[in-house]
């Protein structure tokens, strides 16, 4: 299990071992600008700010040129963390489509950021 | 009469055991051909060789093959390319497309190949045609009986819709206009004969795209049972089962595993040439599009491969 953090909004998601970034959205009641779902059509592309990700599924260059992997960008329906990952929205924010979901899949609080130890 | 039907979609997927999957066990196509990196399918009710050829390597679609009724039509196509002026016109042989015969192929003014052709191999439907059954007994998944039309992305709609009036002969059904009166067009459904339509253009911010290629299902009932398969095979859905009130048809939109659009399509009314055009103005485009939601969702017009 390792921990999504979706920027700008900070918010905290679980993902499970083989979840897709939008998989782990989904599942945690979270939703944002998708096309297909499926890696053809680009709409879904995010900035990844830390971490890495692997996709178990061929993905089109022209979808996802080499350039814009050694950038950053990634398919978040097809792009899968290999350990915690952080990543940015392009010009949207994270919108909450279930508090229920949200709910089943409790947020894991960091334990690198003392502030919410001392809070808690 | 020209053009018959839209006889075949060539489209590049990422994974072709993936899409192999999708188009036979989900949708119930059949496989007439494998050679090398593509898989030649048909629908059950189809006679040709083949409808949908997938081929490994990207997305989107590689070409569109239009069958003719009579070979003299080639050449009066051909003729009316080179008048058109502003399109590629290639003559294409037979053997340039497995099981197709020569043909001439065209690059239109929205980057789209088109290639029309008089003679593909027959192979027979699946019920015969010496006092058939209605249905065949085994099918698998949807069962789609044959390709239906397709909707394909360009920068100019109304130039691309010239090309299909003025060299293909086709003549539009329906068209989304900036004004009652405009002659230009955002997007534009055509026939080809008394199909609703056999090709829709979309104007968007790209060239040579495919916004989808559909299935032709008999009736609701079929659309519904498709949308029970496409949750049983976790197919990603774009919208419905809902109702286009573009055609009156009756529509899944959905993406196969490479992220190309498919549509399951019933229903539609009979096009005639004579049938004053339905046009569209853009205010009510939302209901024209999906007619029970009556908006567009963000997808209709920005996700193509």
């Amino acid at each position: 299990m390792s921990v999504l953090t979706v920027l700008p909004d900070d918010e905290r998601v679980r993902v499970k071992p083989g979840e897709t970034i939008l998989g782990a959205l989904t599942a945690s009641g979270y939703g944002c600008r998708v096309g297909c779902r499926r890696g053809g059509c680009g709409v879904c592309k995010v900035d990844l700010r830390s971490g890495t990700v692997h996709y178990a599924v061929n993905v089109s260059k022209e979808v996802l040129t080499e350039d814009e992997v050694a950038h950053g960008t990634v398919l978040a329906c097809r792009a899968v963390p290999d350990s915690d990952v952080t990543i940015e929205l392009r010009d949207e924010r994270l919108k909450l489509t279930s508090s229920l979901l949200r709910s089943f899949r409790a947020v894991p609080a960091t334990i690198t950021d003392p502030a919410t130890i001392t809070k808690e | 009469m020209g053009v018959l039907r839209m006889g075949y979609a060539h489209v590049r997927v990422t994974d072709l055991a993936e899409a192999k999957k999708h188009y036979t066990y989900t949708l119930g196509m059949k496989v007439t051909a494998e050679d090398g990196n593509k898989v030649y399918l048909k629908g059950w009710d189809e006679w040709d060789h083949h409808s949908v050829v997938i081929e490994e390597g990207g997305v989107g679609v590689v070409k569109f093959g239009f069958k003719v009724e009579k070979l003299e039509d080639l050449a009066r196509f051909e003729k009316q390319g080179q008048a058109f002026g502003d399109c590629i016109v290639e003559r294409m042989s037979k053997g340039d497309n497995l099981e197709v015969g020569d043909g001439v192929r065209f690059t239109t003014p929205g980057e789209h190949v088109i290639e029309v052709y008089h003679d593909m191999s027959s192979v027979g439907n699946e019920v015969g045609f010496h006092n058939p059954e209605a249905w065949p007994r085994h099918q698998e998944g949807v069962a789609v009986p044959a390709i239906d039309h397709a909707l394909v992305v360009c920068q100019d709609p109304t130039l691309s819709e010239s090309f299909f009036r003025e060299v293909l002969d086709f003549y539009p059904t329906e068209r989304v206009q900036p004004e009652l009166e405009s002659k230009e067009c955002m997007a534009t459904w055509l026939s080809a004969g008394q199909k609703i339509h056999d090709i829709a253009i979309l104007g968007g911010p790209v060239q040579g795209k495919l916004h989808h290629f559909a299935f032709q299902l008999e009736d609701w009932s079929a659309v519904l049972k498709a949308a029970d398969i496409f949750s049983m095979d976790d197919v990603s859905i774009d919208i419905g089962p809902t109702r286009h009130g573009i055609t009156r048809g009756e529509t899944i939109y959905f993406f196969d595993p490479s992220g190309n659009r498919n549509e399951v399509f019933a229903g539609g009314y009979r096009a005639y040439p004579d049938r004053p055009c339905v046009v569209w103005t853009p205010d009510q485009l939302g209901k024209g599009i999906f007619y029970h939601d009556r908006k567009l969702n963000e997808a209709f017009t920005s996700v193509w491969t």
